[in-house]
């Protein structure tokens, strides 16, 4: 591409009467003859653009299509530019002073700056972050920098993280605790959070669609039906609740477990460990199936889906009995109802009229009464006056 | 691992094998040579040999059946030297008769080639292995024996080597090396040649390389090297367009050149080399300094450099060897180095060292007179030591951190040499020992990629491998340097405004060059107009005594400035430019301008480019703030 310089020197203003000078010279002075050095990139550039008779302009493309044509020679694999969509993540100042001797308590996926992938992340993938990372926090290439050079406490995390990610068996057990999905698991909507919201039915459908989202990576079988929407159809819902009261989860605790003291030649204070690890991995595999369990409850009880379902097959079902009875069918009976709601409305109506009637009518004799009482009063006053 | 649901990435990235030819950079110099691959991430890298020695000697030696070859060969002077074959690169392609007799040497003697008329060869002494004997079979021996019959000795044997069969022996090996770091064989090799090496030695090379079956893609001037390097990676605070001198100080001689880069597009402005001063000249100062030494310590009479006897003789090959050691250290730590040498004579040891401070002091003249000839070089090229904006480095006496003093006194203070970039330690970018062999390796690689489907195409590939014969390396270049002036009210000076170079002198030429430039507009905001000249201007240096105060002005100077003579007399040295003359002027209105602290400004960017015939059009644009350019305004200056 063409090159820009930027200079750094900001001209002054034109002056206002200012015209264009006379050119003193009619061309730039005669050229001089040079041998090149048939050397680097640039000399190819010239020896292209005189060869093909090339614009500028021109060999500017010829130059991209170069460079793409090149990209698809060397094979850019995992190990090109394309880091698969790993990213820069910040490092904060926690992270990169985390202690490698803690390193079950790290976030391996934070440390490797894949916190925005976790449990997606490829096997690719992590090789591109742990590259990426080695590369900059490498004790070498902190060596002779100010400061303590020695520090190679976060490329240790780094290397422990690696560990962890790139061994299956070691990624699922981690995977299993992940401290980011914790949090998450700890606050699943309750029922008075749903009947409160402002508006119950798509509340319902946000959390628990990113409940069981969550969930769904514990799952052995995939892919796993999700939630989905208010207007899936009834085998969809029953298939939904038949699968998650049946889930085959590998989740499993083992990551959690006490260090067994290798060094120890008790041979029974490691076997009471490893009992101990065993039997605390069966009470949290056991919480955990009846807290994915009660979870299912949960939205078996809230989701809306079912009451409908339920009216639906209700409503069915009359129908079928009507329609076995007589002529009627549903579609009869409906303004029929809605005839005698009329009919009911239209009394009640009626009836109020009459009645409002009959008030204006009571206060109107009321109002008779009192003006005939007044009018005797005065012509008994008048009477006493004309006596006197 | 976990079943997923389905991964952003591709799980299974497609494994593809890099389609793109093995090749290696070789830099071959008379006396050492070094081998670069390229890397994984592009660039190139000096690799060591089997011995582990980036520098590998140019020596072959040989010893009954055995032989030697690199450093090891290097030792053998020592006791087998008459079978020690060195500096044979500088023989090839030439006739016995051109070479000069009287030549010193300490190897292997030159001599005429027994069969072939006028050619050079060596003569040495070799143990050929006897034909193995046939083995034993039912019916060619009555012995009853099963055993072999064993070998008869290697008889000794006179073989008459050739320049040309050496140099193959020896690429042979440097290949071999390489192979084995690569672990795939080596289809192509760009080979190093000094500047001054003619047709016939070219083709010599080209078929003593051929002869150790390495593809050669090109034949590179040693000046072309140093640009490959130089321009490949980019060097943060310098220019694009730039001057540089390359200075070459290898063991045999020094070879100086001038460069003109302008956007990585070289080509030299003067070359100059001189065989009377080069890392051979250190070591004999070196070794006599040390002789010295010896002989005060230990009252034993030794002369070297020239040494008579064979005892002195023996004893000058072994420091020669020991101070190789010394003069490294001394490049590349501050500290004092030491040179020790067991049973140097007499069955006398020795062990001394050297300081910095006083190896300089030794080495005075060499460093002056490297000096006077890079002045010598910049004069015939009718330009300023203040002209020049990069020092680079060539071979292993050019690390000498001494010899950098020394010129960088001469220059003008913001010129970059690659110790003041700090690019010479750690095997950085200037690192004077392995720059050619990485440009070799670069300018392989480019050949390497180069397409062959049409004849176009194969023209370009020419345009590099071919000899003095393609048309392609002949080009014009402007002789002047091209710019704009903004006009300014009070400008100072002559040139009534603001210079922006654009186009520098020597520049080849079809060349385009863009700047940018933020043009204030003044407070009003009215109509708002800017324009500019653009204009062909004459540089010149202002050289100025401050004590007595006179002004001399002086525009291509090549005085040397005495130092020692007037020790009062400070120069100070400035560019200068004035105006030459006016090609054209464009103006037009700005619609893009910004407000900025009350001013307005608006961004511009001008485009010049010279055609081949020396044609100019210039074109203007405004660039708004989100990138989009605005309309273009145009202008051309027709060839002369």
């Amino acid at each position: 591409m063409a090159n820009i310089v930027k200079v750094p020197v900001v001209p002054t203003a034109l002056k206002s009467d200012w015209s264009p000078p006379q050119p003193t010279a009619k061309s730039i002075s005669p050229l001089v003859e040079r041998r090149l050095l048939p050397a680097g990139t640039a000399y190819l550039g010239h020896v292209r653009r005189a060869v093909h008779k090339l614009t500028f302009e021109e060999h500017d493309k010829h130059v991209e299509e170069e460079q793409k044509r090149l990209n698809a020679l060397n094979g850019n694999g995992a190990d090109g530019e394309d880091d698969l969509g790993v990213g820069d993540e910040e490092e904060n100042e926690d992270l990169l002073t985390l202690d490698p001797k803690e390193w079950k308590k790290q976030d391996h996926y934070a440390v490797l700056g894949l916190s925005h992938l976790r449990y997606k992340a490829t096997p690719d993938q992590i090789k591109i972050a742990h590259r990426k990372k080695v590369l900059k926090h490498h004790p070498d290439k902190k060596a002779g920098a100010v400061g303590d050079s020695n520090d190679d406490a976060f490329f240790k995390c780094i290397q422990k993280a690696m560990e962890v990610l790139t061994n299956p068996e070691r990624r699922r057990q981690f995977d299993s605790v992940d401290p980011h999905y914790e949090d998450l698991e700890a606050d699943v909507p309750t029922a008075k959070q749903v009947k409160d919201a402002k508006d119950p039915q798509k509340y319902f459908f946000k959390e628990f669609s990113a409940v069981f989202e969550r969930e769904a990576r514990f799952s052995k079988k995939q892919p796993v039906p999700m939630l989905g929407q208010y207007d899936a159809s009834k085998e969809e819902v029953e298939g939904f609740y038949d699968f998650w009261y049946n889930f085959d989860s590998w989740r499993s605790f083992e990551y959690l477990d006490k260090e067994i003291n290798e060094g120890s030649d008790n041979r029974d204070d490691k076997r009471y460990t490893e009992k101990k690890n065993k039997s605390e991995r069966a009470r949290r595999k056991k919480e955990d199936t009846a807290r994915l369990r009660q979870i299912v409850d949960l939205t078996l009880s809230l989701d809306p889906r079912i009451k409908r379902i339920k009216e639906e097959e209700k409503a069915a079902r009359e129908a079928k009995k009507k329609g076995k009875g007589g002529a009627a069918n549903g579609v009869s009976q409906k303004q029929k109802e809605e005839e005698e709601k009329k009919k009911a409305e239209e009394e009640a109506k009626k009836k109020e009229e009459e009645e409002k009637v009959a008030r204006a009518e009571a206060k109107k004799a009321k109002a008779a009464a009192a003006n005939a009482a007044k009018k005797a009063r005065r012509q008994a006053r008048a009477a006493e006056e004309t006596a006197a | 691992m976990a079943i997923q649901t389905p991964p952003n990435g591709t799980a299974e990235a497609p494994i593809e094998v890099s389609e793109v030819p093995t090749v290696v950079g070789i830099n071959f110099g008379n006396s050492y040579a070094s081998i670069a691959v390229l890397t994984k991430e592009g660039s190139s890298e000096c690799i060591a040999n089997e011995d582990g020695e980036r520098q590998i000697a140019c020596a072959i030696a040989f010893h009954g059946e055995q032989t030697y070859i690199g450093n090891q060969a290097k030792h053998q002077l020592v006791k087998n030297s008459q079978n020690t074959i060195t500096g044979f690169r500088n023989l090839l392609g030439k006739k016995f008769s051109e070479i000069p007799s009287n030549k010193l040497t300490i190897s292997a003697p030159v001599i005429q080639h027994p069969k072939h008329a006028d050619e050079p060869a060596y003569k040495v002494e070799v143990l050929e292995a006897a034909p193995s004997p046939l083995p034993p079979t039912a019916s060619n021996t009555p012995a009853a024996s099963q055993v072999a019959t064993p070998r008869s000795e290697p008889t000794p044997a006179t073989r008459y080597l050739t320049p040309s069969e050496v140099t193959s022996i020896f690429l042979t090996s440097l290949v071999k090396s390489a192979e084995d770091f690569l672990g795939k064989s080596v289809q192509g090799a760009v080979i190093t040649v000094p500047a001054w090496f003619s047709e016939s030695q070219k083709a010599a090379l080209e078929k003593a390389a051929a002869d150790a079956g390495i593809n050669v893609l090109q034949l590179l001037e040693e000046a072309g090297a140093v640009a490959v390097t130089t321009t490949s990676e980019a060097v943060a605070d310098l220019p694009k367009d730039r001057t540089q001198l390359v200075v070459d100080l290898g063991s045999s001689g020094l070879e100086l050149a001038l460069l003109s880069i302008r956007e990585g597009l070289a080509y030299s402005l003067a070359t100059l080399s001189d065989h009377t001063v080069g890392g051979d000249f250190i070591d004999d100062k070196l070794i006599k300094f040390f002789a010295k030494e010896f002989t005060k310590k230990t009252k034993t009479p030794l002369n070297v450099a020239p040494s008579e006897g064979t005892q002195d003789k023996r004893a000058e090959a072994k420091l020669r060897l020991a101070v190789e050691h010394t003069k490294r250290t001394l490049s590349a730590s501050p500290g004092a180095a030491n040179c020790s040498v067991e049973s140097l004579k007499e069955g006398l040891d020795y062990t001394g060292s050297i300081n910095r401070l006083r190896f300089d002091m030794e080495m005075r003249s060499i460093y002056d007179q490297v000096y006077s000839k890079v002045k010598e070089l910049i004069a015939s090229a009718g330009l300023d030591l203040y002209d020049v904006d990069e020092i680079v480095y060539v071979g292993g006496s050019a690390s000498l951190p001494g010899l950098d003093e020394t010129l960088a006194q001469g220059f003008s203070e913001n010129v970059v040499t690659p110790f003041t970039a700090g690019t010479v330690v750690g095997g950085g970018i200037g690192d004077p020992t392995t720059i050619l062999a990485r440009g070799a390796a670069l300018q392989a690689k480019i050949i390497v990629s180069l397409p062959e489907n049409t004849d176009e195409e194969k023209e370009v590939k020419l345009a590099f491998t071919g000899h003095e014969g393609s048309e392609w390396i002949k080009t014009k270049a402007t002789s002047k340097s091209l710019g704009l002036i903004f006009p300014e009210e009070n400008a100072e000076g002559s040139l009534g405004g603001q210079w922006v170079p654009v186009i520098l002198k020597e520049t080849a030429v079809p060349a385009r060059r863009t700047v940018q430039v933020d043009v204030d507009l003044g407070e009003a905001s009215g109509e708002q107009k800017v324009g500019f000249e653009v204009v062909e201007v004459k540089e010149g240096i202002k050289i100025e005594k401050e004590k007595p105060p006179k002004v001399e002005y002086d525009d291509d100077d090549d005085e040397a400035p005495e130092e020692d003579e007037e020790e009062e007399e400070i120069e100070v040295k400035e560019k200068t430019i004035e105006k030459e003359s006016v090609l054209t002027s464009l103006s037009f209105v700005a619609k893009q301008s910004r407000q900025e602290q009350g001013r307005w400004r608006t961004t511009v960017e001008v485009q010049l480019i010279v055609g081949e015939d020396g044609g100019l059009e210039v074109s203007a644009w405004e660039v708004a703030k989100d990138g989009s350019k605005g309309e273009k305004v145009v202008t051309t200056v027709a060839a002369a």
